[in-house]
């Protein structure tokens, strides 16, 4: 018996920020659209971000929430609790694969965002020891506390936002400490390197001293200077110690989390023998970063590119969002990892390329794509989360690598 | 606990000291390694350790190409039942 296909216009596989604003784009130029996710609600990360932002609070769940009721007024269909397993074409067709079934369609949105890079520490599989960004679902999302006191290991863009989600949730942090060094951590277990991670964030940061250390140390090329002066008992980042002399070394339990054994470290994120120390907590919250999660392009059939400013290997895509591979394109954290609203403009984008190259824009198909593209820039020049400060130029450079392998002579 | 029984692959339970163990009798790159230890060929498909396994051997190796070849993907990518597959393929 041949199982039943259900046969759409667009596929968008990822029901977060770049996927739902698509959704109800396409959507809204005439398009049959289903957004499939594996996650029980819509809404992807969304759902647990919140930041101080010029005086008032940017709610994700807020924007995820309207997102998600324009998208059901206007008849999309989002099935959430669904995995998609593989994708293939068949007669100019795709057919999505899930654990509910086929879906087909011309064309395929990929909205799958990012995932979390661990860091792995001596103790990291006791129970009581997850990624920062289960913590933040546990908390923000399902509301339930990840422990009494905890500890994360890593410092980067994603551990602060969720450091200070986690603080004004209630949730006691013994403090942010660097990793173990060694080949797992490479340059984030070094002092000198966390602090430009630092600079990078200090017009973020609540403290004048590292707002102002920030700038002059950035301004003077000091990273090595300041690192060595930097208070061994590390400075409160919001009312969290931010310790960036201080080492993970172990984590330790019998059963589950009850200590970790801390240390001092030099310059170079060597431990300083004869400092180590135990510091009590019940969780452990681990920072690697982000990467994109791209496993359905390869399945698709997409060339990719390494390009470490946006996180690693990612499907080669036009400023358009097309990827080489007719009818798939790409959106969101999947083309590189950046902060919710450049996710949202492009999917707008995403959409517009979709429905131009559908032929539902007619003469307009060409000026709404650049329109859209506009706007992704203006967003990204704007945005107060920046996760890399080489985004711009790496995402210059992957399109003219595009124009240069798809575009020439045209 | 020494750093080399520190787990890499915690689906597959693979530790710092077998992927050593088979680098030194010449498995170099991470497919290599994947296909000697088992490492990232487990439940989550190396969702959790494939950035693990690169940043391994690229610290053995720096001059060793970031190819995303090396460790590709293959449908199904999500743990699926028989019953699930078959009511894909029948």
């Amino acid at each position: 018996m041949k199982p039943k296909l259900q046969q759409t216009d667009l596929i968008i596989v990822g029901a977060g920020p770049a996927g739902l604003s698509a959704a109800t784009a396409a959507a809204d130029n005439g398009l049959s659209v289903t957004v499939i996710d594996e996650f029980p609600e819509p809404g992807g990360r969304m759902l647990g971000q919140f930041h101080e932002e010029q005086g008032h609070w940017w709610v994700g769940k807020r924007i995820a929430d309207e997102l998600i009721e324009k998208n059901r007024a206007q008849g999309v269909s989002i099935r959430c609790g669904v995995s998609v397993y593989g994708m293939l074409k068949v007669d100019q067709l795709w057919e999505v694969s899930t654990s509910h079934g086929t879906w087909t369609a011309p064309r395929v949105l990929l909205a799958t965002g990012a995932a979390e890079i661990p860091m792995p520490t001596c103790g990291w599989t006791l129970p009581g020891v997850m990624s920062i960004g289960a913590a933040q679902v546990m908390t923000n999302v399902h509301y339930v506390k990840p422990g009494k006191r905890g500890l994360i290991i890593g410092v980067n863009v994603l551990a602060m936002a969720i450091a200070r989600e986690l603080s004004v949730s209630g949730v006691m942090l013994a403090g942010i400490v660097l990793p173990p060094g060694g080949p797992l951590a490479g340059k984030a277990a070094l002092p000198r390197n966390n602090l430009q991670v630092l600079m990078g964030l200090s017009h973020l940061a609540p403290s004048p001293i590292l707002r102002f250390g920030g700038k002059i140390a950035y301004a003077l090329g000091m990273a090595g200077i300041v690192s060595s002066l930097f208070p061994r008992r590390g400075i409160k980042l919001w009312d969290i110690p931010l310790k960036l002399r201080t080492a993970a070394v172990s984590i330790n339990g019998t059963d589950r989390v009850e200590s970790v054994t801390l240390a001092d470290v030099n310059a170079k994120g060597e431990i300083i023998a004869g400092s180590e120390r135990e510091e009590a907590v019940d969780f452990v919250a681990l920072a690697g970063g982000l990467y994109p999660l791209a496993e359905l392009a390869s399945v698709a059939g997409c060339p990719f590119i390494y390009t470490p400013e946006l996180g690693g290997h990612l499907p080669l895509h036009s400023e358009r969002m097309q990827t080489p591979v007719e009818g798939l394109y790409v959106a969101g954290n999947i083309t590189g990892v950046e902060s919710a609203l450049v996710a949202m403009a492009q999917g707008q984008l995403a959409a517009a390329s979709i429905c131009s190259d559908a032929g539902v824009l007619g003469e307009d198909g060409d000026r709404k794509v650049v329109e859209a593209i506009g706007e992704v820039q203006r967003v990204r020049a704007s945005a107060l989360i920046q996760f890399h400060p080489g985004i711009p130029e790496a995402r210059r450079k992957i399109y003219r690598m595009w124009q240069q392998t798809y575009e020439a002579g045209v | 606990m020494k750093p080399s029984s520190l787990i890499i692959c915690r689906c597959e339970e693979v530790t710092i000291e077998q992927l050593e163990q088979a680098y030194q009798t010449g498995s170099c790159t991470s497919r290599q390694l994947k296909m000697k230890t088992r490492a990232s060929m487990g439940a989550c498909q190396g969702r959790v350790c494939r950035q693990l396994v690169d940043a391994w051997v690229h610290d053995k190796d720096p001059d060793s190409p970031h190819d995303a070849e090396l460790l590709s993907y293959r449908p199904p990518i999500r743990p699926i039942t028989f019953g699930q597959l078959a009511k894909g393929e029948l």
